[in-house]
């Protein structure tokens, strides 16, 4: 399946593994789009279209939390689900992300079966391929 | 209180290694001054601190050799080394600081959410032979981290 993924996180390393893993996670037809920070993202949302965001929360300019009310605030933008994947494991800040919207939380560090598993369960089937996830590439699923 | 950090911090070091990085850990049962500055000179390294708030202040500073950091960049993303840039080796760093620092104060408060800073690259800390850090050692290499706190 094809889907337009939206990765908002100011670190590019961890753009490229999140965009890595969905990619293996049987998506790889997706269109990826990246910004570096909440407010980058929504002008980026202003001309693109997008089915699901993934979402770090300590990011200069706005934060992951800022930028979903943002996106829940916006008649246009409201129903497209989004993932937070943050250090911010505590228990008050996922309840704050929850209630602002979020449709689902990994914390990190992660192992990558984490986000396949809760993207799939946003987006359905994918093709996904189990072979694929054994390569020598670092990512073992 | 130290202590009880201290430990978090441990188990935070090994998770965040092992599961982002394929690096198994290892840590010397004590803290201790480490020379820093003679340790930097022998080969080139790279520091990063990120500073926290909440029920009680304080922060992390880490120090790697650019070559671990290179290695673990290239576990971290997948790539192989002359795919990695700059950028690259800096991200991968303030990232491994901030997730050590976010997964440690989870453990250590999990009712209260913290305030983390940006993790940023900094200057060697000169003279840091008084300073108390952790020695971690990897399988080839070694980083060194510190944590500090106050009420």
């Amino acid at each position: 399946m094809s889907y337009s993924v939206l990765i908002v996180d100011d670190s590019l390393p961890m753009r490229s593994v999140i965009k890595k893993t969905i990619r293996i996670a049987g998506y790889g037809k997706s269109a990826f789009h990246e910004a570096d920070n909440g407010k980058a993202a929504l002008e980026l949302m202003e001309h693109e279209w997008i089915d699901i965001i993934i979402t770090d929360y300590n990011m200069p300019v706005m934060n992951g939390l800022e930028f979903i009310k943002a996106v829940k605030d916006n008649e246009l933008f409201k129903d497209i689900p989004v993932v937070v994947i943050s250090t911010e494991g505590s228990e008050a800040r996922v309840r704050e992300f929850i209630d602002s919207g979020a449709a689902g939380y990994i914390t990190k560090p992660f192992a990558p079966e984490t986000i396949r598993d809760l993207i799939t369960s946003l987006l359905g089937e994918s093709d996904y391929d189990e072979k694929a996830f054994e390569s020598d590439d670092g990512f073992d699923f | 209180m130290m202590k009880k950090l201290l430990k978090a911090m441990m188990d935070s070091t090994s998770e965040v290694m092992e599961t982002m990085f394929y690096f198994p850990v290892e840590f010397d049962d004590e803290p201790e001054p480490l020379d820093i500055d003679a340790m930097s000179e022998k080969e080139p390294c790279l520091a990063c601190f990120i500073g926290f708030s909440g029920d009680f202040s304080g922060s992390f500073t880490l120090i790697m050799p650019e070559k671990l950091l290179m290695v673990m960049a290239e576990n971290f993303m997948g790539e192989p080394g002359h795919m990695i840039t700059r950028e690259h080796l800096m991200g991968t760093l303030t990232e491994t600081l901030n997730m050590i620092c976010g997964s440690t104060l989870a453990r250590f408060a999990n009712k209260e959410p913290f305030n983390l800073e940006l993790p940023r690259i900094i200057n060697i800390p000169s003279g840091s032979v008084n300073d108390v850090f952790f020695l971690v050692r990897t399988p080839d290499s070694w980083m060194a981290i510190n944590a500090a706190y106050e009420n």
